[in-house]
């Protein structure tokens, strides 16, 4: 069977899904490692956080598949999925939203992915800029500009009207933006 | 007159959230091509959204692989929901027994009579009545679901 073949009928996916299909899942699984990581790293700042998420995410896809009835797409289903247990994971160490998240944290061991990666002083700094948005712009950002999604479907994932993605995603701009400038004077 | 810059980075904002109409385009690519100022901007918001979307994350080593394991395992150790109608054939079959005990003994009392075989060996009999198609449709459910998980 193919399996991106599958994936793009959302259809046959839904279906694979109610069959909980061990050979979808694992495909699946490696179809979106390294999206699905990166967008829970940068959501939460913490490595092993990220980790148990992603974890979590694929076994609540196993358990509640029957769920995705093929009408917004896969990845739509799943960065919603992943978004709704960071929350839960966040509301349950502290009664907070996502909204009040604080910035990613530098874990104590090592420099970050985006650290690794930034070798130059320019990226250092939008490293810190995006780190110092509040969460929830944080997020749309990702969403649009990283993992460039429809505003309709971060609509989808985020559980806000459009309009509300959008001034979000202005705001987030505007901040990041104020924070680069803010950064380069400093 | 509104302030032009301000125009700018508007349009700047609007170009990456959602695009911008062929006018607006036009009147911003104008505008920076002549205002070194709000052409750093833009470099400078280019810059963050090019490093947001190109910079490389490690993924943990064999995360796909311990995340298959994890859900191989949670498979292997949850017990397999019956579907609805299975279940509620189940029940119907066990109050179906149980409603018509009393007759199914009477028949196998009155063949014990006619036979001369001991009641004890009826009373098995009539064990095995109900506990021998058990027994099978639990042996066949079991190999089923073997064969699924293999």
């Amino acid at each position: 069977m193919q399996f991106s073949a599958v994936a793009d009928d959302r259809g046959a996916l839904a279906a694979a899904l109610r069959r909980r299909d061990p050979d979808l899942l694992d495909a699946l699984i490696q179809q979106y490692e390294y999206r699905l990581f990166r967008y829970l790293l940068y959501l939460t700042g913490n490595r092993e956080t990220a980790e148990d998420l992603f974890q979590e995410t694929w076994v609540c896809v196993m358990d509640r598949g029957h769920t995705y009835n093929g009408r917004a797409s896969f990845e739509t289903w799943l960065f919603a999925v992943a978004r709704n247990l960071t929350i839960d994971a966040y509301r349950r160490r502290k009664p907070e939203a996502l909204d009040a998240l604080d910035g990613p944290e530098i874990p104590a061991g090592g420099p970050s992915p985006f650290e690794q990666a930034a070798a130059r002083q320019s990226e250092v700094r939008i490293h810190e800029s995006v780190d110092s948005l509040p969460a929830v712009y944080r997020e749309v950002l990702l969403l649009r500009f990283q993992e460039e999604l429809p505003l309709n479907d971060i609509a989808a994932i985020t559980g806000v009207p459009l309009p509300t993605v959008k001034s979000r995603l202005y705001r987030g701009l505007e901040a990041l933006r104020r924070e680069m400038e803010e950064s380069q004077d400093a | 007159m509104p302030d032009p810059h301000k125009r700018a980075q508007s349009l700047l904002d609007r170009e990456a959230v959602e695009g911008l109409a062929d006018a607006d385009a036009a009147w911003l690519h104008e505008h920076l091509a002549a205002c070194a100022e709000c052409a750093e901007r833009v470099a400078a918001l280019s810059a963050a959204i090019r490093q947001l979307r190109l910079a490389p994350v490690k993924v943990p080593a064999n995360l796909a692989a311990r995340t298959q394991m994890r859900l191989y395992l949670r498979v292997q150790g949850s017990p397999r929901r019956m579907s609805p109608g299975l279940v509620a054939g189940f029940a119907l079959c066990w109050a179906g027994g149980m409603a018509t005990a009393p007759w199914v003994w009477r028949m196998f009392e009155w063949v014990g009579h006619l036979t001369g075989i001991p009641e004890v060996w009826m009373k098995l009999a009539l064990g095995l009545w109900w506990g021998v198609p058990a027994a099978a449709a639990a042996t066949l459910w079991s190999m089923e679901r073997q064969k699924e998980m293999q």
